[in-house]
């Protein structure tokens, strides 16, 4: 019979979560995350499920956030699902697995792309950016801290597609004027509807750069 | 009873909060249903029956089982007894697709699953599931749009419970329109709509002996536990759902899917932990839409604007099994002054899967109605439409016979006309112009139910000055980390950034389901509760350790403010921090309990309880390329207090955003010759991007609505959608002369 | 997803000698090129393509923008997309193809999507899509349930009694309004192909739906010297703002001089079972005064032919609409 308290979970330090955007208004709090006995660390390779070797798998090489991952995958799995399962940065997220929602953008060689839409073997050598790359709780890219100051999202999950697409965006052909990244940011679908608050962060990025 | 007491200069409520589970969602770190691995995870697809309606006669898995990487093919002889659950007491047992998956061979809606792949590797359980070869005995599917109710009891079954068809009775409506000189009679579909919340369900089933766990997106963990326990023979204790995110919901996860429970089956068969992720088109048909309904508003008016009848007659379809009833007629009995009144549904059963609530359930399509027909009088009376609101406005709710609590619809036309300009409105269609388009204005009300659910709630305070507020309840992005966070710290004087949130977890104090937009309203009293009892335990701590500067005090002697503990007729100077209290006494943590009842489905309330709202909208038209937009929407909101003003706000702006979908795109269609949704895709199934939202101006009334909880607060969810597309589809009209009265608005629809 | 092999060849020789072990290009490949794969994998992933053999052929040098001897332009065929839209020299002679592409998917896509990819973008049917649902383009003989199904956004010109599948690309719209030139390499050797002729219309062999043999691979798309005074608009009309396909479009390259249009190309999207030049609209141009009343009488005659479904009559006006404004636009650039 479980007791009251959370199953045991890795010690997370307050500094962890507290937000550097620097806003007066920006605070944060400790939220407990349970982790199951078990459940393997984020984003190491030698996490990856045990089990018996996939068949017919096919070696490819990927530099995701700057570190080399030799891999092994099934030559049908995407760019997405080697990020998720293989590699287990799972930061990027599954909405449609037909890029028709950009849940799934990731930068491929400092371009924003839709990684369901593209084979993991499509990709060595190749230089890969996902969510976790860009920053961290306590080292936050400032569009994530513009994110965050401008509530640019609610249920957060097409969230790490929303950032990766207006980091890219950075570096695009775009017109002053929110309509233009009203037009850019499209491929990004939010359900939530929070795309005023995700364009006031751009915009606010964009000014300050 | 000692209680704590808040300084409001320093209290975080009602300021614009940012949200503390927000450096998680930036940074990736957010982890939803589908982000958990461990050791031996296998992947689980479902396979979709292909005919909407007839039985499958045989199912070839041979080829599928022998691919590589497949550990199973489950289907009916082989996945286990899975059971039926039953609706229980309170939130217990609530399913609105109650057949469990592989009960029969009876297929019903198209997509049903019929079988589930599972394999090492999602791409060879995808492959495996592909691979089955399903032979049906078929039957022509019934997906017509045409809904004439079928032949049902006047109470019947619903998901919750039995329910009159004559929802509500006043006077003699049918009398009075055909006696009422101005009278108004049409009927308004709304069209099957699905949730599609960006994430994509799933479940991650993990057993350990007869215990299991699931890691599930649910907006109801306490429900979800209560079903899989009935459903795999299980004690309620035996089973632990955890949902510490969730991608949105919409009502899609309030309640149980088919996907939960065969996921659970699998990794019970194979003891191995499973994940399923159901797919986009999977998400169209078997986790619940909003069904397709027609509703017929009759009304009757004076030549000065009394509404003298009101009838309501309305049609839900529903699927061939279940018992789905979208609740149209909510609003409408009270929200208008009307002597004489009628409300009543039928439903029609059709080969789809099983409708579920989604946003807004029964009064947004039902506001779309009545404030549609509301503004068809108007035109016909030449009334402004605003007008026309004002005249009817209720000084009681006339269906119970009681005063609302707070209700504010009149200052919120008032503002929201200012705010957008209405006076300068030219009810003459086409008559207004702007920079070579011709402009459509429109407005509707709206209004949203407020009440409570019965909630359970911790609160710790420790030794290092942090505290914990632990409540089972959910955030599927409204901010519920958030708004715990503040009310936790606002009793305990604890800064934000030094309060621990948990939430999403059935092991926690039992919280209420994600729904109704009533989460916020619910854990108050709750929160509070178990504040002022975790300050109890801290005051017996320091009377009762030796050295402590309050060891000769009674607790009653004793105040806790602010995160001080101190004397009450001494003031707080000499207060001394809670963490200090604890530290002299080398005690880690007391721990408070609170509950609260709720006050949901009471049948003899003194007070009716909702909140009000408004939406003014611009629309553009082209007619040289038949391009039509929202242009600019103001939207006055009377929602109580607002707690976190940064989050509420965005659930204004984004129910907008759904209401411009609602409008003007969204629709799921079924092919009348194989019963599929044949738009089941997020390309097909159109929905509001980023460049179709215009500048969306909110505004908040602030009256508290002390009826409902302490602080005032009610909630904000889902009233944002309410009524937003009568408003689109009037100004629609005013542009180009084009009544719609089937959503969405479509192109061709103005081409005329 | 049905498993295959993944090929990178050393060079396009390679890559044509191995594309030309099978017995198609077209629907049903067993080998199939991949550059950006947003149509391939997409299709994949449904099962509609099951190829054996994946080319990938990302890193040949074919992916390059570079003038032409002739003052014209030349394209490599795995040029992305959005480097595409954004070059200089696109933006400034070939307007409307830098208008067309910007216009379609959205930013991620079109920075995965290629020239020649994007020239063999597949119908959105739902049927076609569904390898639940029959469909002559994907198993001929078996039917077309568009036609007494759901038909909103499928075509009214070039279909016929086996196929009324819309070819759903943008690029390719203002592709054929500029009059470009496809080159392949194939087994027999190279050769031009004006992309007029690249695609073509179902007739009763729907799975057809190119002029390509197996082996072949594009390695260029050339533009013709940029036409002196031109103005190059592409309208796209559509029931939301962005990210979404065509219900109607137009591509035109007008000049006009003394008040008169004197030179006229006009496409459509989102109506054709292939991108659809009009020569019918283009002579009902020339010579008349470039007026809304001579652009409507285009329109007329460009949608004359049109043969609407149960569900997409209105695409008739709205095409014409369409076309009437990107010529009035083009003409008060």
């Amino acid at each position: 019979m479980r007791d009251d308290s959370e199953a045991p979970r890795k010690k997370l330090t307050r500094r962890r979560f507290l937000s550097t955007a620097g806003s007066s208004a920006a605070a944060a709090a400790l939220i407990g995350r349970a982790t199951a006995a078990g459940a393997a660390e984020r984003g190491s390779p030698g996490a990856v499920a045990e089990g018996p070797g996939i068949e017919g798998a096919v070696p490819v090489t990927l530099r995701i956030n700057g570190k080399e991952q030799r891999l092994s995958v099934d030559p049908r799995t995407t760019l997405l699902d080697c990020v998720r399962e293989t590699v287990a940065l799972t930061g990027t997220k599954k909405g449609c697995d037909h890029g028709q929602c950009g849940a799934c953008t990731v930068h491929v060689n400092g371009r924003r792309v839709n990684s369901c839409l593209t084979l993991a073997l499509m990709h060595d050598g190749d230089e890969i950016t996902t969510i976790e790359g860009l920053g961290t709780p306590d080292a936050l890219h400032p569009m994530q801290a513009a994110f965050l100051a401008h509530d640019g999202y609610q249920c957060g999950y097409c969230t790490s597609g929303q950032i990766m697409s207006a980091v890219a965006l950075l570096k695009e052909p775009c017109g002053a004027e929110d309509a233009a990244v009203k037009e850019l940011m499209s491929g990004n679908i939010c359900r939530c509807g929070a795309y005023p608050n995700i364009v006031a962060a751009i915009q606010q990025v964009r000014r300050n750069a | 009873m000692p209680t704590t007491q808040a300084d409001s200069t320093k209290s975080p409520i009602g300021q614009r909060t940012p949200r503390v589970d927000g450096p998680l969602k930036v940074t990736g770190r957010a982890q939803y249903a589908s982000d958990f691995k461990f050791p031996g995870l296998l992947y689980a697809v479902p396979v979709e029956a292909t005919i909407a309606n007839g039985r499958v006669t045989a199912l070839d898995t041979a080829a599928a089982e022998k691919m590589p990487g497949v550990r199973a093919i489950f289907q009916r002889a082989n996945i286990g007894p899975i059971f039926r659950s039953t609706l229980g007491e309170g939130f217990e047992g609530i399913v609105d697709e109650r057949r469990p998956p592989f009960a029969d061979d009876v297929v019903r809606y198209y997509g049903q699953y019929i079988a589930l792949a599972v394999g090492d590797t999602f791409e060879s359980a995808r492959a495996a599931a592909d691979a089955v070869r399903a032979t049906y005995a078929k039957e022509r599917p019934n997906v017509s749009t045409d809904l004439k109710p079928d032949d049902e009891p006047d109470e019947i079954e619903t998901s919750f419970g039995p329910v009159k068809r004559l929802q509500s009775v006043r006077g003699d409506a049918e009398k009075a329109f055909a006696g009422a000189p101005v009278r108004v009679d049409q009927t308004y579909v709304t069209p099957t709509e699905t949730h599609n919340p960006i994430e994509l369900q799933a479940t991650t089933a993990v057993w350990d002996g007869d215990m299991l766990t699931i890691y599930e997106e649910s907006q109801g963990v306490f429900n979800l536990r209560s079903v899989l326990a009935q459903m795999f023979g299980l004690p309620k204790e035996h089973v632990r759902v955890i949902t510490k995110f969730v991608g949105s919901g919409f009502g899609s996860k309030l309640w149980p899917w088919t996907h939960c429970a065969l996921a659970v089956a699998a990794a019970r068969q194979l003891k191995k932990p499973v994940k399923l992720v159901v797919s986009r088109r999977m998400m169209f048909q078997t986790v619940g839409h909003r069904p397709r309904v027609q509703q017929r508003v009759r009304l009757g008016a004076t030549p000065d604007g009394k509404l003298v009848s009101l009838q309501q007659d309305y049609v839900n379809a529903q699927a061939i099994l279940d018992n789905y009833h979208e609740d149209c007629g909510e609003a409408t009995a009270f929200q208008y002054s009307v002597p004489n009144l009628w409300v009543a549904f039928g439903r029609a059963r059709r080969n789809v899967g099983s409708p579920t609530a989604m946003r807004g359930p029964g009064a947004v399509p039902g506001l779309y109605a009545t404030e549609s027909a509301m503004n068809e009088l108007a035109e016909q009376l030449k009334l402004d439409p605003v007008r026309l609101r004002v005249l009817n406005e209720p000084k009681i709710d006339e269906s119970m016979g009681v005063p609302f609590s707070s209700r504010h619809l009149l200052e919120c036309l008032e503002l929201g006309g200012e705010k957008f300009g209405w006076s300068r409105r030219n009810p003459a269609v086409g008559s207004m112009k702007r920079d070579g388009l011709t402009l459509g204005w429109g407005m509707a009300g709206c209004t949203w139910v407020a009440a409570r659910f019965p909630v359970q709630a911790s609160v710790q305070l420790r030794d290092d000055g942090t505290t914990r507020v632990a409540c089972g309840t959910q955030d599927i992005g409204t901010g519920t980390y958030t708004i715990l966070a503040q009310l936790a710290s606002q009793k305990t004087g604890v800064p934000l950034d030094k309060v621990e949130v948990a939430l999403g977890d059935t092991s926690l104090p039992e919280g209420p389901i994600s729904g109704g937009s009533m989460v916020t309203a619910s854990v108050i009293p709750a929160v509070y509760a178990a504040a002022d009892a975790a300050a109890g335990s801290l005051f017996g701590v320091a009377t009762g350790t030796p050295g402590s500067p309050f060891e000769k005090r009674a607790a009653a002697d004793l105040a806790f403010e602010n995160g001080l503990v101190f004397v009450k007729a001494d003031g707080p100077a000499r207060g001394v921090p809670f963490a200090d209290v604890l530290r002299r006494a080398q005690v880690r943590l007391v721990t408070g309990n609170g509950k609260s009842e709720g006050t949901f489905g009471d049948p003899k309330p003194k007070y009716s309880m909702h909140s009000y709202g408004c939406h003014f909208v611009e629309v553009t038209w082209q007619p040289e390329i038949a391009r039509l937009r929202v242009n600019r929407v103001v939207t006055v909101i009377d929602a109580g207090r607002i707690l976190n003003p940064l989050a509420a706000r965005n659930q204004i702006e984004g129910a907008v955003v759904m209401g411009i979908g609602m409008a003007l795109f969204e629709h799921t269609t079924y092919d009348p010759q194989t019963g599929a949704p044949i738009n089941s895709n997020l390309a097909d199934y159109v929905m509001a991007v980023n460049a179709d939202v215009p500048p969306i101006e909110v505004h908040f009334l602030d009256h508290p609505d002390m009826e409902l909880n302490a602080l005032g607060a009610r909630g904000v969810g889902e009233i944002g959608l309410a009524g937003f597309a009568a408003a689109v589809t009037d100004a629609v009209h005013h542009a180009t002369g084009v009544r719609v009265r089937e959503l969405p608005v479509k192109i061709e629809d103005l081409l005329v | 997803m049905h498993t295959f092999e993944f090929v990178r060849p050393k060079d396009s020789a390679a890559a044509v000698g191995l594309a030309a072990q099978t017995k198609t290009a077209q629907q049903g490949a067993q080998v199939r090129f991949v550059a950006g794969g947003t149509t391939l994998l997409d299709l994949m992933k449904l099962n509609v393509e099951t190829p054996s053999r994946l080319l990938d052929i990302n890193r040949l040098p074919l992916s390059t923008v570079e003038a032409a001897p002739d003052g014209g332009l030349k394209i490599g065929a795995t040029v992305r997309n959005s480097d595409l839209a954004h070059h200089p020299r696109v933006q400034q002679d070939y307007a409307v193809l830098s208008q067309a592409i910007l216009a379609g998917a959205s930013a991620q896509l079109r920075n995965m999507a290629t020239t020649a990819g994007n020239l063999l973008q597949r119908t959105r049917c739902a049927y076609f899509r569904d390898t639940a649902m029959p469909c002559n383009k994907r198993e001929p003989g078996t039917g077309c349930p568009a036609i007494a199904g759901s038909n909103r956004t499928l075509a009214i010109l070039g279909t016929s009694e086996s196929c009324i599948a819309t070819n759903p690309s943008d690029m390719n719209v203002a592709m054929v309004a500029l009059e470009a030139v496809v080159h392949v390499q194939g087994a027999k050797g190279p050769r031009a192909i004006p992309v007029g002729d690249f695609h073509v219309v179902p007739g009763n062999t729907p799975q057809r739906e190119t002029v390509l043999e197996p082996g072949d691979l594009i390695t260029l798309v050339t533009l013709p010297p940029p036409v002196a005074g031109s103005k190059q608009v592409y309208l796209k009309l559509r029931d939301r703002a962005s990210y979404e396909f065509a219900l109607a479009s137009a591509a035109v390259v007008i000049t006009v001089s003394g008040g008169k249009v004197t030179r006229a190309r006009v496409a459509l999207g989102g109506v054709g079972t292939k991108p659809w030049r009009s020569p019918e609209a283009e002579a009902a141009l020339v010579g008349q005064a470039a007026d809304a009343a001579s652009f409507r009488k285009a329109a007329e005659a460009a949608l004359r032919g049109a043969r609407p479904q149960s569900e997409n009559a209105y695409k008739i006006e709205l095409s014409k609409r369409c076309l009437a404004h990107a010529l009035q636009t083009a003409a008060t650039v």
